[in-house]
């Protein structure tokens, strides 16, 4: 359960209308107005948003205008629920001079990043009067923008918990402890998958699965018992079959996915093959 | 009988105990007190009475509030008033006894006499009348202005014993509450007093309890916010250090009111006497039913336990300070979900975080009547406030005031003005991330609103006086540097933008600002207050937006035109 269904749990979802720009819209009562107005095709810039977690409202990317009741006041979008009537304007000229400065803190923070270059200037920021953080060093390349989205399905979806946020304020980054490699990473990649500005490195090569950004964590990949290839870390694949239930049947464990269909299928038409033979359809 | 466990004879005995018929010398043990020398003036004042064999009883009490003349000690003789001596040392202790057992007091050091205080909640103890030449209490400049509600008790009894909170109407509130009234009847009280949040953001505690009161669940929780983290600050630490009863008693009635079966006190660690007098006030009160199970007989059951926090700033925000109780990184989420919702509070359920003054103010409303309350202060702030007076001002100490009085009042009447004869040119209040006042806005009445009409806030009443060889824009990089230290890091502009905030009065003060980076530090300290996720951010930016419309001329004259 997210919390979100906790904010409305004895209400039934009845469907409303609420105003984005003017621009009818419909919504689930209590649903989150970014994942409205994304729906509806309304661009809000959004950096920590990922729907299958709970609103963390770090990145401010996602400000808007919002009045219910007569009552004005600017809130993150992400944080946001659609109540009948509500209006929401997204670029005020509020909205934008602040969001303006936003982008410009996010050019100064991550300074190599494309993915905030073309963002920033889709809203017409193309520089920062803000001195750029330079850090050779640093593990992410200097395009990572604390959104937490990494460290969250790390912890939440994954329950892997291998990196997490280290130090606080402007000191902030995200790794692993120590900055060491850890045996708490799956080598999943979710990470990864889920960076908005790309920032985390990870390579397969080798038969192994290694996760340059955080302390160079290698994984073994597990070979296809079928086929042979390469298809999966194989801490992922232990983590897989422990959580499942029921678990993926012994015979079909060691197969990658494609193997597997394949086999599953074979063992459809098979069994199906067999029960139009007796005449007994289920 | 359950809730009834003696409790009538330890009211008695602690009556015995606060006017005996012996003299009795009680010093001020309260940390201020102590650092001091309270505690060797108490343990030089036992040997000389040892030694004497004087009938004289010793004993301690908190802090009155008047740092300045710390260590206070008061003598009572049979019959005659309270008298406060002030500024003693370990060198008084010979001649406070010969005049103690004289029925005198030691002249050169006494600061004022009470004939008979008024403990509210039904209770005035009468002293005694003698000592003409001694000054009434109301004739100190320092407390003529005070109105001593939630601090009536400080300074008088004895924190470390149960028996005297009984006796100057302790727990009479709690009783009332629990037996005579209903839980909703509770809740209308405290709104009738029009009692708002004293930890900084002053939402209407009223309110707050009904919200929590309507959701369902099988455990709700209260909690009292004793993070204090403000430097500087340090009424919650008195109130708790002096009167700790109080502030058991308060959660009581709160959890009644609300229906929670636990409470829980996040106290930083770094107030051991806090803790210690806590934890022993707990504890009394459970010997005496007054916590656990079936509270004076009513099926109410009810126990407090105390969780002490890592001490960061950040982590007295209301959802940093459930997270790190819940053994999560004391970072702020947003809301709602509020606490008081079903899935917002501790471990999911619906939570009252209120401040520790806050829950002081509940039982003397229960007792009094919120009517009563709401006649203190001004028709939208009622009730008292208490600031702690600190920084280049003359009298430095506690100060509890109705709320809406003036800074004049409080900096000039209370507070005597700059120290060592200086010119006072502000005050900052409301902690590290309030805004500066100038002394020609000093006619304005201390309210929330009115603090944040120009600029400032509330918080949980630190006031920090500055005389006029504070450099202003210096002032704005100090607290800028603290609150940067502070930010947790979660959001860009308070992570990000406090950083740069920084770094451009860095600038300005070395003397390479450009004119056109005071536009863009009130840019950026706009945005970071109007875009930031939780009340850090959103108020640490006060000290450069209110430094900046106050005393422009002094970051003009630092920036290359
Ligand atoms: C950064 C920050 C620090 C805070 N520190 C404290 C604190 O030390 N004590 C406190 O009572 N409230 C503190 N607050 C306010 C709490 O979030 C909350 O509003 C308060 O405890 C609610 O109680 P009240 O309604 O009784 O004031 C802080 C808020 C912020 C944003
Ligand atoms: S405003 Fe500052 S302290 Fe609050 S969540 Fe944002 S970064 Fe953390
Ligand atoms: S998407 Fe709303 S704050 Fe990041």
């Amino acid at each position: 359960m997210t919390y979100g269904e906790v904010g409305r749990r004895d209400q039934p979802e009845k469907p409303i209308t609420i105003l984005i720009n003017g621009k009818k819209c419909m919504a689930r009562e209590g649903e989150i107005v970014l994942s409205v107005a994304l729906r509806e095709g309304v661009a809000i810039p959004h950096l920590c948003y990922e729907a299958s977690l709970e609103p963390y409202g770090g990145c401010r990317l996602c400000m808007v205008e919002a009045t219910d009741h007569g009552r004005t006041s600017m809130t993150t979008a992400c944080s946001l629920r659609a109540t009948e009537g509500l209006e929401v304007c997204t670029d005020t000229p509020e909205v934008v001079k602040y969001r303006n400065v936003l982008f410009e803190l996010y050019l100064a923070e991550a300074p190599k990043s494309e993915t905030i270059k073309e963002m920033a200037a889709r809203y017409g920021v193309t520089k920062t009067s803000f001195l750029k953080k330079i850090d050779i060093e640093d593990a992410l390349g200097g395009k990572c923008v604390l959104c937490g989205l990494c460290v969250r399905v790390c912890t939440e979806i994954m329950g892997a918990g291998a990196i997490n946020f280290i130090n606080r304020g402007p000191y902030t980054v995200v790794n692993t402890p120590y900055f060491e490699a850890n045996t708490d990473c799956l080598g999943c990649g979710a990470c990864a998958n889920v960076c908005p500005t790309h920032a985390i490195q990870i390579e397969d090569r080798n038969g192994e699965r290694v996760l340059h950004s955080w302390g160079g964590i290698k994984i073994p990949l597990k070979r296809c018992s079928s086929c042979g290839k390469y298809y999966t870390p194989e801490a992922l694949a232990v983590s897989v079959q422990n959580t499942l239930m029921p678990p993926i049947r012994s015979d079909l464990a060691g197969f990658c996915p494609a193997c597997r269909a394949k086999k599953c299928a074979d063992m459809e038409i098979r069994a199906h093959m067999k029960t139009e033979g007796e005449g007994n359809h289920v | 009988m359950n809730g009834l466990r003696g409790i009538s004879a330890r009211r008695v005995a602690g009556l015995q105990k606060i006017k005996p018929d012996r003299p009795r010398i009680a010093v001020g043990l309260a940390t201020c007190g102590t650092a001091v020398g309270g505690d060797r003036v108490y343990r030089r004042l036992q040997e000389v009475i040892e030694n004497s064999g004087d009938d004289i009883m010793l004993t301690k009490t908190g802090c009155m509030g008047y740092c300045r003349e710390e260590p206070l000690v008061n003598v009572t003789i049979p019959g005659k008033p309270l008298v406060v001596l002030h500024g003693v040392s370990t060198d008084d202790a010979d001649e406070i006894v010969r005049a103690v057992r004289a029925g005198k007091v030691p002249y050169d050091r006494v600061l004022c006499q009470i004939p008979s205080w008024d403990h509210m909640s039904g209770t005035t103890i009468e002293y005694g009348r003698g000592f003409d030449q001694v000054p009434p209490y109301e004739d100190v400049p320092f407390f003529s202005h005070q109105k001593k509600v939630v601090l009536r008790n400080t300074g008088f009894i004895n924190p470390e014993d149960l028996d005297e909170y009984l006796a100057v109407g302790g727990y009479a509130a709690a009783k009332k509450a629990l037996t005579e009234m209903t839980p909703d009847a509770v809740i209308v009280e405290v709104e009738r007093s029009g009692l708002r949040g004293r930890g900084g953001a002053g939402f209407p505690t009223g309110l707050k309890w009904r919200i929590a009161k309507k959701e369902t669940g099988d455990q709700k929780y209260v909690i009292c916010n004793a993070d204090e983290g403000d430097p500087g600050a340090y009424m919650n630490r008195n109130e708790m250090e002096s009167d700790p009863h109080m502030l058991v008693e308060g959660m009581i009635i709160g959890a009644y009111a609300v229906g929670a079966g636990e409470g829980l006190i996040y106290l930083r660690a770094e107030y051991p006497l806090a803790i210690k007098r806590l934890e022993l006030a707990i504890s009394e009160a459970r010997t005496c039913g007054l916590l656990g199970k079936d509270i004076f007989d009513t099926g109410f059951d009810f126990d407090i336990r105390i969780v002490t926090g890592a001490g960061a700033f950040v982590c007295g925000e209301s959802t940093a300070l459930v997270a790190s109780i819940e053994g999560k990184t004391g970072r702020p989420h947003p809301r709602p979900p509020r606490l008081t919702d079903l899935g917002g509070g501790l471990w999911g359920r619906p939570t009252v975080l209120n401040n520790v003054e806050t829950w002081c103010n509940v039982p003397v409303i229960i007792q009094n009547g919120g009517d009563w309350f709401a006649e203190i202060g001004t028709e939208k702030n009622t009730g008292t406030k208490v600031f702690s007076l600190v920084g280049a001002v003359d009298r430095v100490g506690l100060v509890e005031v109705p709320l809406g009085t003036s800074l004049n009042t409080i900096v000039y009447e209370i507070g005597n003005g700059g120290a060592n004869g200086k010119n006072v040119k502000a005050v900052q209040t409301g902690g590290p991330s309030g805004g500066c006042i100038p002394t020609r806005l000093f006619d304005m009445p201390m309210d929330y609103e009115s603090l944040n009409r120009v600029g400032s806030i509330m918080g949980s009443g630190g006031i920090v006086v500055m005389d006029e060889e504070t450099n202003m824009v210096d002032i704005a990089r100090y607290f800028i540097n603290f609150a940067t230290g502070e930010s947790c890091g979660k959001c860009v502009p308070c992570r990000e933008g406090l950083k740069h905030t920084l770094l451009l009065l860095n600038k300005i003060m070395a003397g390479k600002g450009k004119e056109n980076d005071l536009e863009t530090l009130e840019l950026l300290a706009d945005t970071i207050k109007k875009t930031s996720l939780c009340g850090l951010g959103q108020s640490a930016p006060n000290p450069v937006l209110t430094t900046l419309a106050y005393f422009r001329e002094e970051y003009d004259a630092r920036v290359r035109r």
